[in-house]
């Protein structure tokens, strides 16, 4: 049963986030200064999440992003499906228990993510309009800034339904 | 689960290729959208439209206790106002009356045009890939579809990229991916306003064209998406591009904040406004 509420639970947050992603937290309202919400929660379900459904819960978040980001093929949904996966496989690292190590993922998930997305756009000679290096540098730090209270707020609640 | 896990390495190189031919494919058949998307627009439009309103309240009282400081003043200066407007409306009425007359006499045809739908700003795009989209509190219940153009009182925004039951996704005209067939106002000569992600460019004016800084874009109506004579924006700066002008175009319309926008019900196989 505490195992259907936290997948319920995990299921409502990312609704919620990717709410708040495209309302308040909007990169359209905060330009290079947003957090990526869903990116944050992705990092969540590799490292912390003992649901079998983790996986595809990462696979519906990419999704939403690639639909409210102008219907995009599946850029979204693949690349942060490989972070999922990368991030998974070091999951049992005792130092990923430390914050300090926490943010830091988050951080390299970011990068990641947007080297996986933006090659793709460059092979194709498609357009990447005004995303920079730099942008992905602070991108990946708010993300991490954000990423830390969020872990610890997520963390405490999804333990009460796991317990 | 232990498979994927095992051999992350080996299956984000897969993913890696699949999303490259998924991009390809995408790009060679800019489709429609799917049900899957449509429920994703669904689902979220509930939570952002409780966003929205709940920013929108809070918004008005703020504005409503700031207006409030001033209030006594604004009232003598209201009544004073009234005063002209009384005096305005009675010779407006009579210039009515006037401008009746005259129609008649010149047997004047009514412009057609289309119906509207207007449309509350209720989210954006959640990454700045693509984050010239917003998301509008109408969908295909309201009698939306795909393609339809979207403007606000000063000018063209984009159009409708997706549709949800309650909501859609509208590209904006300084996306990429977008295009409209457009002429200068004055001189009547045609090109293609391109999206560029912070603003617009018109390209394949030719090179002989009569353009200058200042003038006002305005839709062709050729491509069948937009009406005829709506205005883009004016010419901020004109350069050489091989054997063609690219203009760059200021769009009338402020798009990093717009709050209301019109839908045009208008599909391609409408008679274009004006022609």
């Amino acid at each position: 049963m505490n195992k259907y509420l936290s997948i319920i639970f995990l299921v409502l947050l990312s609704v919620v986030f990717i709410t708040i992603q495209t309302t308040l937290l909007s990169p359209h309202n905060l330009n290079y200064y947003y957090p990526d919400l869903n990116l944050i929660l992705i990092v969540f379900l590799a490292i912390f999440s003992e649901v079998r459904g983790g996986f595809f819960l990462t696979l519906g978040n990419g999704y939403m992003m690639d639909v409210l980001s102008g219907n995009l093929p599946g850029t979204f949904t693949l690349s942060r499906l490989s972070a999922y996966l990368l991030v998974r496989s070091g999951s049992n690292h005792v130092y990923l228990r430390k914050a300090l190590v926490q943010g830091l993922v988050i951080f390299l998930a970011t990068i990641f993510t947007w080297i996986f997305i933006l090659t793709i756009i460059k092979i194709k000679k498609g357009d990447i309009g005004d995303i920079t290096a730099k942008y992905i540098l602070i991108q990946g730090i708010v993300n991490a800034l954000f990423g830390i209270p969020i872990f610890w707020m997520i963390h405490r609640i999804n333990a009460r339904f796991q317990k | 689960m232990r498979f994927l896990k095992n051999r992350a390495v080996l299956i984000t190189i897969l993913l890696f290729f699949v999303s490259l031919q998924l991009y390809s494919l995408n790009l060679r058949e800019k489709s429609g959208q799917n049900f899957i998307s449509q429920v994703v627009l669904t689902v979220t439009y509930y939570p952002q439209k409780i966003i929205y309103i709940v920013s929108d309240k809070v918004m008005t009282t703020w504005q409503d206790y700031m207006d409030l400081v001033n209030v006594r003043q604004e009232n003598i200066r209201l009544h004073e106002d009234i005063q002209k407007l009384r005096v305005e409306k009675f010779e407006l009425a009579e210039d009515g009356i006037q401008n009746q007359r005259l129609k008649k006499l010149l047997d004047f045809k009514e412009i057609p045009s289309y119906p509207i739908v207007s449309a509350n700003v209720i989210g954006g795009s959640p990454s700045l890939l693509r984050s010239e989209v917003i998301i509008v509190d109408r969908g295909s219940h309201d009698g939306i579809s795909q393609g339809m153009p979207v403007a606000s009182s000063e000018g063209i925004v984009g159009r409708v990229l997706t549709v949800g039951d309650r909501s859609s996704e509208v590209l904006l005209i300084t996306d990429p991916i977008s295009a409209v067939d457009a002429f200068i106002h004055r001189t009547r000569v045609r090109g293609i306003v391109k999206g560029t992600g912070s603003g617009c460019v018109m390209e394949y004016i030719e090179q002989n064209s009569d353009v200058s800084k200042g003038d006002k874009v305005i839709s062709s109506g050729k491509e069948g998406f937009f009406p005829k004579g709506v205005i883009i924006g004016t010419v901020s700066d004109i350069e050489t591009k091989g054997n063609f002008l690219s203009a760059q175009v200021s769009p009338f319309v402020d798009l990093d904040s717009l709050e209301e926008v019109v839908i045009i019900l208008k599909t391609n196989n409408n008679i274009v406004l004006n022609e």
